[in-house]
């Protein structure tokens, strides 16, 4: 027999109130709360998921120097072994990546090799999909891997926002959710928070906003109609969530010390939405879409790649720094992807063209660190390529199941063997 | 309406002079009397199902004609339609030619802001749903459009010619990703679609039923989009459809899913979440006197009536047992306060509320309910309400709650404030928030009362009463 909200509601802690809306609670009690409904408490825990759209070269990201076949191959755009971020004997990162080398040699990153997928698509809509989807090849697939996840996480008897897109680009295809709005955060200015207003009003007029059955002017909740109950506390939630966000933004702690760089901003509003303990669990950013810029350089490779990496690197790094400064870094994962790395060959106009394995970064307070699985091989390309060796999905699973505690068999549909990536 | 003698119609939902009913009166109509009196709340819901609420105008006129001739009201096509549906179907043919879905998307919110038969557009929005198809997957928008207009035309007639009609459509092929349907390589998955949501539902067939009615539908192509029938590439072999065999072509398949009792079943549950509730899923026991009156002809318009009518339609098991669909959000403040109001720039915050028009999120449509809500879209749900009433804003001049107010009601702070609760929440809300809201009103003085008024409609959006229907 499956029990109504509200009965749970009463089993569990006594008090609708307490579940009301999670974040007015103290996180002691809302994380108690949370453990019966949850196996595992990763309740807490934050993915962010960076997208760098256009296939980025791995192999200039972390450069393979000590390999003859790399300087052989990359005529043009070969990085000298001087001007590297040394790894280790083998492998370096780009010079734009000085601020990522830090966060690596802190601990605070991990390199996870030569990720793809079996016969991978080298066409960009194709591959992004397939990556998108997490389900290779099913041209009908309705829903995202992040949309999936965020249906899952959303199965709680509580109003809960599991995840947002923050970008300027339309949404990717990943947080297609059936069930659930996931809503696009472009900024968080004051026309966003417009709305707050009205609650706010009504909430002061109300006096209380704290006792147990309290609706957000004081009045009791309407007892008998679910609806009505969790539009209530939905609102609540909002207004509570904006109150505390609104005063996160006139704080504006942290701020200051990201670089003028769009993804920059929209890590810093991600890092401002966690400070704000809005319950949102998954976060999705992009770099590189939407036009001019991108990673897809089939021509003149050379520096927009290396400004590609630097504000990729800069941003990060002040990131991560923000994160840690107050506290938060062990609850947060940044991971990023790409829908295919590039051609070890050159193509004959400075770039390179659309290939296989590429490295995934992970970012954060709670990884290994280091590296994780081999450098692709150079001495075995197909079609000019370095070939994968480990399963995106691998990644995807071990994220879900291991820092997010979601059930990563539901949302992917298989049982993909999962990396040691969390300390 | 109007004065403050009209709190009496107030109060919530539970205590009430609204009754329970049982399966055997349910679908019988419901007349007024004794401890079910007819009402402001009744009137209001009702328009907030059939229509997309009311304005004062059609609140008295329900109020004064009582519920069956109110709903007699809102199922005939008003006698002006043909000229309204040809005038919008010609501005539909304009924006469609621009490539982006931005202008038949706008087209289509003045179309339900404007039409003088708000429960066809309403029964359109619903089949858009329940058929799943998606612009992201069809090419052309002009397909997307005529699809739409397919199911304008049968929203309120028959769902088998309805079913036919849409099996004819490129966008429907486009938009399932089946646009070849070769004999050596049968695409499954109109076949499955067909199945699973436009005929019996999950429970009734197998993955045998989907290869065989695959089979069926092979020889249809898109070809430079264009629905053609490739006579050598159908196969004419026997195929077993849902228990019956025959060399069966794709008008078999169809003819076999409509003769599948469980067809009509499967619809009447899905008309039912749309018009009464999204609460909980009927017993099949309460809804099969509906499903076998609607198996003889497919009559969708009897179905929709007699839902419309019944005793169940206004009792508390469907009295705000829905939550607002974005769509339906908006046009509950346009509507009742007889506004228009720019549509380009909505349709896209509509779209980031979780309800793209012409882009369901997946071929199950829009799952509604309280999947629409959650803190941040609230947050979005209660922004856009603010700005559709803040003047000189995204939305031009905007909503002007004081241009609605009856005259004699302006001068009356306290009727001007019951006022707007009439016809934005039927009246219907906790005694003590109706108080509160009233007594901020009266507090004013006559100077201020426009502001005061406009004030009161944003906290009037921001009750939970608001966001559902």
């Amino acid at each position: 027999m499956s029990l109504t909200r509200r009965q749970w509601l009463k089993l569990t802690v006594g008090t609708p109130a307490l579940l009301a809306l999670t974040p007015a609670v103290p996180p002691i009690l809302s994380r108690a709360a949370w453990a019966a409904d949850a196996t595992r408490d990763r309740s807490d825990h934050v993915l962010v998921i960076l997208q760098l759209s256009g296939g980025n070269d791995g192999l200039n990201t972390v450069v393979p120097y000590a390999d003859d076949d790399y300087g052989r191959h990359r005529s043009t755009l070969r990085l000298a072994e001087r001007e590297l971020h040394k790894i280790d004997a083998a492998l370096g990162f780009h010079q734009e990546f000085a601020a990522v080398s830090q966060l690596y040699q802190e601990g605070h990153a991990s390199i996870v090799q030569g990720v793809g997928y079996p016969d991978g698509s080298r066409d960009h809509d194709v591959a992004l999909r397939d990556w998108h989807t997490a389900r290779v090849g099913e041209l009908a697939c309705q829903t995202g891997w992040v949309g999936r996840a965020i249906d899952v996480a959303a199965q709680s008897p509580t109003p809960t926002v599991p995840g947002v897109f923050v970008g300027p680009i339309a949404m990717p295809f990943a947080l297609q959710a059936e069930q659930q709005v996931v809503p696009a955060i472009r900024s968080l200015d004051a026309g966003q928070m417009a709305g707050l207003q009205p609650l706010r009003r009504r909430a002061q007029r109300g006096g209380d906003l704290t006792g147990p059955s309290a609706g957000l002017d004081g009045t009791s909740v309407a007892d008998g109609n679910p609806l009505l109950d969790f539009a209530h506390h939905c609102l609540r939630a909002a207004y509570v969530g904006g109150e505390r966000l609104e005063a996160v933004l006139r704080r504006a702690d942290g701020v200051s010390d990201y670089p003028p760089l769009q993804l920059a901003s929209h890590l810093a509003v991600i890092a401002q939405l966690i400070r704000a303990q809005l319950g949102i669990r998954i976060f999705f950013a992009e770099l590189g879409g939407g036009g001019i810029g991108g990673f897809d350089n089939h021509a003149n490779q050379r520096d927009n790649h290396a400004a590609l990496l630097r504000q990729m690197s800069q941003s990060m790094a002040a990131f991560v720094g923000d994160l840690q400064r107050a506290g938060m870094l062990d609850r947060v994962v940044v991971m990023t992807f790409s829908e295919f790395g590039r051609t070890l060959i050159e193509n004959g106009r400075r770039g390179t063209d659309h290939g296989d394995a590429a490295p995934l970064f992970l970012f954060g307070g709670r990884l290994r660190g280091g590296l994780v699985g081999s450098h692709p091989r150079l001495d075995r390309l197909v079609q000019d390529a370095p070939e994968s060796h480990t399963d995106f999905r691998r990644v995807y699973a071990t994220v879900l199941d291991r820092w997010l505690g979601l059930d990563s068999v539901s949302v992917l549909g298989g049982r993909y063997e999962p990396l040691e990536l969390f300390a | 309406m109007g004065g403050t003698n009209q709190a009496s119609a107030g109060g919530d939902s539970r205590d009430s002079s609204y009754w329970e009913v049982d399966a055997d009166g349910a679908w019988a109509a419901y007349q007024p009397g004794g401890g079910r009196p007819w009402d402001l709340r009744g009137a209001a819901h009702l328009y907030r199902r059939a229509a997309f609420g009311a304005n004062r105008g059609e609140l008295q006129q329900a109020l004064a004609d009582g519920p069956q001739a109110a709903v007699t009201r809102l199922v005939r096509s008003p006698g002006e339609m043909a000229e309204f549906q040809r005038a919008f179907d010609q501005y539909d043919r304009a924006a469609e030619s621009s490539g982006s879905d931005d202008g038949p998307r706008a087209w289509w919110l003045r179309r339900m802001i404007e039409t003088p038969h708000p429960l066809q557009e309403k029964m359109t929005l619903f089949w858009h749903s329940h058929f799943g198809i998606s612009r992201a997957r069809v090419t052309t928008g002009r397909l997307m459009v005529r699809l739409i207009h397919v199911l304008r035309g049968q929203s309120l007639g028959h769902y088998g010619e309805m079913l036919a009609a849409v099996l004819r459509e490129p966008a429907l092929f486009l938009g399932l990703s089946a646009d070849a349907n070769r004999k050596a390589l049968p695409n499954d998955r109109v076949a499955r679609q067909l199945l699973a949501q436009y005929g019996p539902g999950p429970e009734a067939f197998d993955e045998g039923d989907v290869c065989e009615t695959a089979r069926a539908l092979t020889g249809w192509f898109v070809l430079r989009d264009e629905l053609r029938f490739v006579e050598r590439e159908h196969d004419t072999g026997v195929k077993r459809i849902l228990g019956q065999s025959g060399p069966w072509t794709s008008e078999d398949a169809l003819r076999i899913v409509l003769q599948h009792p469980a067809t009509a079943l499967n619809i009447v549950r899905r008309v039912y979440r749309w018009l009464i509730s999204e609460t909980g899923e009927p017993e099949t026991r309460w809804i099969e006197p509906l499903a076998a009156s609607f198996r003889k002809d497919y009559d969708i318009g009897r179905l929709v009536e007699t839902m419309l009518r019944s005793n169940c339609f206004f009792s508390p098991q469907a009295y705000r047992q829905r939550v607002k669909s974005p769509v339906e959000l908006a046009l509950s403040l346009i509507r009742p306060l007889e506004g228009n109001v720019p549509t380009l720039g909505l349709g896209g915050v509509l779209a980031e509320l979780g309800q793209n028009l012409f882009r369901p999120p997946t071929v199950k449509g829009w799952l509604g309910g309280r999947h629409w809500l959650n803190p941040v879209a609230m947050m979005e749900r209660v922004q856009l309400a603010m700005a559709l009433l803040t003047p000189g804003g995204a939305y031009g001049a905007g909503l002007d709650p004081l241009a609605v107010v009856p005259r004699h009601d302006v001068a009356d702070p306290a009727a001007g404030a019951q006022f707007l609760l009439n016809v934005l929440l039927g009246g219907d809300v906790p005694e003590e928030v109706r108080e509160r809201l009233c007594r901020r009103a009266t507090e004013s003085d006559a100077a201020e009362l426009p502001g005061r008024l406009r004030e009161l409609a944003q906290d009037i959006v921001t009750l939970p009463e608001f966001q559902l229907a």
